[in-house]
């Protein structure tokens, strides 16, 4: 059990949820593919173990993920649409409930079929995510 | 007969207006973007500041699309390019990466098609590629875009 008090493997069943901090990240149809895409630096997506309910502990985690950043909503989905893509989601405390969407191909003599085969992955998490939750 | 050609020529001039129109509104979105993202971590997790090269390799892109194609939707992308995203609904988009270099990467979901590629853009020409993908994107249906 972690400090948070979740289990240490997130179910396949569990929601999981990225912020959406800037305004361009969506529209009224969809968090676009970019939300998704991971970190240069860390090579990970960051998301945290949540879904639509509460609404107050949602948006409670989302404005300390935002910090300084306003925080506009939210795109939920399931942790089996990450992994049904081969990718992984992985509890990564702390903070409470963060967890990480790790194995991204990574491919460092072609950056740009890297950043391809990263952007289908991050398109098939956006259509999983549908609709985002505004603020 | 003169004055039909007139009409032709002001119609014609009205309607480039209103083209330019629609490229020069999207180009300042995309500066607007490119100014929300100026700094290093934009996204609270190291993303890089969008590149200045990108920003004009995207507004060339721009430039170059032909005129019966829809204008994007822009993203930023945390190593520090530009996503232009061409979105029919959350099962049909595509969406390309316009980063400091001049090879585009780009995927695209269509139903239960998807995939993925590299084309290179010379500052003038969108690739055939690229257009041709974007167009299967929103011709379900409608009447085709005109590629020239």
């Amino acid at each position: 059990m972690l400090p948070s008090e979740l289990p240490d493997r997130v179910g396949d069943e569990e929601d999981v949820v990225g912020f959406l901090t800037q305004s361009s990240q969506f529209n009224a149809t969809m968090a676009k593919p970019a939300a998704f895409l991971p970190s240069p630096t860390s090579q990970e997506t960051s998301v945290s173990r949540h879904g639509r309910e509460p609404l107050e502990r949602l948006w409670a985690i989302g404005l300390t993920a935002a910090g300084t950043r306003k925080l506009y909503g939210a795109a939920i989905f399931k942790a089996q649409a990450v992994r049904s893509i081969q990718l992984k989601v992985l509890a990564d405390e702390p903070p409470p409930r963060h967890a990480a969407i790790r194995g991204w191909p990574w491919i460092e003599t072609d950056p740009e079929l890297q950043k391809a085969k990263q952007k289908e992955l991050a398109a098939l998490i956006a259509r999983a995510a549908g609709e985002p939750l505004l603020r | 007969m003169v004055s039909k050609a007139a009409s032709a020529i002001v119609e014609l001039a009205e309607r480039s207006q209103s083209l330019f129109g629609e490229k020069a509104a999207a180009i300042s979105q995309l500066m607007a973007l490119a100014n929300d993202c100026a700094e290093q971590g934009w996204d609270g997790d190291g993303a890089c500041a969008i590149h200045p090269t990108a920003l004009q390799n995207a507004k060339d892109f721009l430039r170059a699309l032909p005129e019966s194609f829809p204008m994007p939707e822009f993203a930023p992308e945390p190593d520090g390019a530009i996503s232009l995203d061409w979105i029919h609904s959350r099962h049909r988009l595509f969406s390309l990466s316009v980063g400091s270099s001049n090879r585009l990467a780009f995927a695209w979901l269509d139903g239960a098609d998807r995939g993925h590629g590299v084309a290179r853009f010379d500052g003038l020409s969108v690739p055939l590629r690229v257009l041709s993908e974007i167009q299967s994107i929103f011709n379900h249906g409608n009447a085709p875009l005109r590629i020239a």
